[in-house]
């Protein structure tokens, strides 16, 4: 039952929003507004005059191989965050879900990454796997692995997407052990007795039935990959070594602050506002509808 | 095709709570038994053990002779059907009932013909690329059967399948059990709480109150000589009228606190003044054609059902309820005097302690 509220006063209610239309209109429309309006401009370093070049900023973004490559990068990155997230939050969820005693306990202490600033993170990876002192890369050495990702791109790129994935597993952690515990008792059950094995009946049941859950935190995961990384980044690689793990947003943060290329900067804001608003939409599109059944 | 035999069945949890002990029956080969009790006595439980859904905590269950307490619930080769259908959502009807043959390794061409077959015997036959959401109450419940039906199991077990069904189609699915039964053939184990659902569909019963049985028999046995008076009361319905008083001096009357004594024909069983229940169903109870009524009832309200009526009252000059059940359609007002009469073949008599039934001794 929706109960409504009816206001006597006409301007009661809109008194009420205002707070939060000022924040929004202040905080995110001006500034939005700003970029758009920057990326059709070049500005010299010290904003004191700006020419108007229509969609130059834009036109020279496609054109460079750089930006193309971070668009790469990204993707690489994205999915890697994603599936490694997904994954390791899917295990332990499976495993939470049947622990009985002490659930709470196990429950709680899963969550604490979450609560780990992003910077602070990346720090903690940082030194971790630091080639000539992190506890990892000793260990990877007596693998015989040679781990220095100050030098190896690939290696820059795998560190960057091992902290940020072990950064959203506590969310997606909890997303999926929700979903698991909305799964009827009675069906697994009714698969046992339809002779399915444990194995089979998570791939049969159990993930089918999770898909909602799964296709939301999918997109959840790449939107963070995507945008929210900027801080492990700059705290670890910075970008680096030779651009490898450069990722669109660490781009829009080196050519604006680093090349003071505002324009070109406002311009790849722009271009990954759009693709947030894309992945909003699909997002809105197919997760509120029920996925697969 | 099988026999069950449950060995002195108890199932305790971790936490000390006892949900079922010291259960023992012997259910042979195509035989619909059913296990009936008040919510949270253990017939569930019990089903569950069966189903090895749950561990046996104590006593031994064997299927044809063999020993399963340790075994897969897929593979002890029984199939369940559960309360809310617990179809697979994601799933077609059709794919729901190939589960089960798809992890058994049966032949494709065996199983679309049993699905095939399931689906006429149900009448499923426009629906086998529905999913279940599309499906009303009844229809689901029939395919959870049918999936029950395809594996051609050795033993069926129902988890109150009916209970989330409107009436209409409760007795509508009854009829189709039944007959489902007589034509499959296999031992049939059904758990409800419904004492008419219980008494319709089961060979025999077994009616367990606090993780106890009770009694196990025929519905007539119970119906006709209950074992305690907890059956008395859980079968039938309107439930038995029960009289609690002491044995008179005579041991052929029966005193209560505030009543005039009742004097019965033949002798009590037990000892002057013991306390006893005496028990007589509604259904038992007739008008006294004159003044040679046995018990006065002063009536409170009266439920006209059409076939019957039912009037409610309590037993003159005493506060101890009591109900009749006459035939047809009658008008009785409140506060009236009806003299009521009863064969005493029809009587009951309980231990008040112990519940344990007397046998009355015909005089």
């Amino acid at each position: 039952m929706q109960k409504r509220v009816i206001f006597r006063s006409k301007s009661l209610p809109y008194l009420l929003v205002l707070p939060q239309i000022v924040i929004t209109l202040v905080f995110f429309f001006w500034p939005s507004y700003q970029a758009l309006e920057s990326s059709f401009f070049i500005e010299d370093a010290f904003g004191f005059s700006r020419e108007w070049v229509g969609l130059r900023n834009y036109a020279e973004l496609f054109a460079d191989p750089g930006y193309l490559r971070s668009f790469r990068t990204t993707l690489i990155f994205g999915l890697s965050v994603a599936a490694l997230a997904l994954g390791m939050s899917l295990g332990l969820a499976v495993a939470a879900n049947r622990v009985l005693r002490a659930a709470q306990v196990y429950r709680t202490l899963l969550i604490w990454p979450y609560a780990v600033a992003p910077a602070l993170a990346g720090v903690i990876w940082y030194f971790l796997m630091n080639p000539s002192m992190g506890i990892v890369a000793y260990w990877l050495e007596g693998l015989g692995v040679e781990w220095n990702h100050y030098v190896n791109g690939d290696q820059a790129l795998l560190l960057v997407v091992v902290a940020a994935a072990w950064k959203q597993v506590s969310y997606n952690f909890l997303f999926f052990l929700a979903g698991l515990q909305s799964i009827p008792k009675s069906l697994i059950e009714a698969a046992a007795i339809d002779r399915a094995g444990p194995i089979r009946r998570f791939w049969t049941i159990t993930l089918p039935l999770l898909s909602p859950t799964t296709f939301f935190l999918l997109v959840v995961n790449l939107v963070y990959a995507f945008f929210d990384t900027f801080a492990l980044i700059h705290a670890t690689t910075e970008g680096g070594p030779a651009d490898a793990t450069s990722v669109l947003v660490f781009r829009v943060y080196n050519t604006g602050f680093i090349g003071q290329d505002y324009g070109s900067s406002a311009a790849q804001s722009v271009i990954l506002m759009a693709l947030v608003m894309g992945m909003t939409f699909i997002q809105f599109r197919y997760v509120e509808r029920k996925v697969n059944y | 095709m099988a026999t069950l035999n449950l060995n002195a069945l108890g199932k305790t949890y971790p936490g000390g709570v006892t949900a079922a002990s010291d259960v023992s029956a012997e259910i042979s080969d195509g035989e619909f038994v059913v296990l009936v009790g008040p919510s949270g006595c253990g017939k569930s439980t019990i089903l569950r053990m069966i189903a090895g859904l749950e561990t046996i905590t104590t006593g031994q269950l064997d299927i044809d002779g063999s020993r399963v307490n340790d075994r897969e619930p897929g593979e002890r080769d029984i199939a369940m059907v559960f309360q809310n259908y617990a179809l697979y959502p994601h799933m077609s009807v059709r794919k729901n009932m190939e589960y089960g043959l798809k992890n058994e390794g049966l032949p494709k061409a065996q199983i679309a013909e049993r699905i095939s077959e399931a689906a006429r015997t149900l009448r499923l036959e426009g629906y086998l690329d529905r999913k279940p959401r599309q499906l009303s109450g009844g229809q689901r419940q029939r395919v959870a059967m049918g999936r029950a039906i395809v594996r051609q199991p050795k033993v069926f077990l129902f988890d109150e399948p009916l209970s989330n069904l409107d009436a209409k189609l409760r007795t509508e699915l009854r009829a189709e059990l039944k007959a489902l039964h007589h034509r499959l053939g296999a031992t049939f184990i059904y758990v409800t709480h419904d004492q008419v659902e219980a008494m319709s569909l089961a060979d025999r019963i077994i009616i367990m109150n606090a993780g106890r049985v009770e009694q196990i028999g025929t519905p007539m046995d119970l119906y006709l000589r209950p074992a305690t008076r907890f059956v008395a009361e859980f079968i039938g319905s309107p439930s038995m009228n029960m009289l609690e008083g002491r044995i008179g001096a005579d041991r052929a009357s029966l005193s209560f606190d505030s009543a005039p004594p009742l004097s019965l024909r033949g002798d009590l069983p037990g000892v002057e003044g013991q306390r006893i229940a005496l028990g007589v169903r509604p259904e038992h109870l007739d008008l006294a054609g004159d003044s040679a009524g046995r018990i006065d009832l002063s009536v409170r309200f009266v439920e006209q059902l059409g076939a019957d009526t039912v009037v409610h009252g309590a037993v003159s000059g005493a506060e101890v309820p009591l109900a009749v059940r006459l035939a047809g359609v009658q008008r009785h007002e409140t506060g009236t005097v009806l003299p009521l009469s009863y064969a005493p073949g029809n009587l009951h008599l309980f231990d008040a302690d112990s519940g344990r039934r007397l046998e009355v001794e015909a005089g």
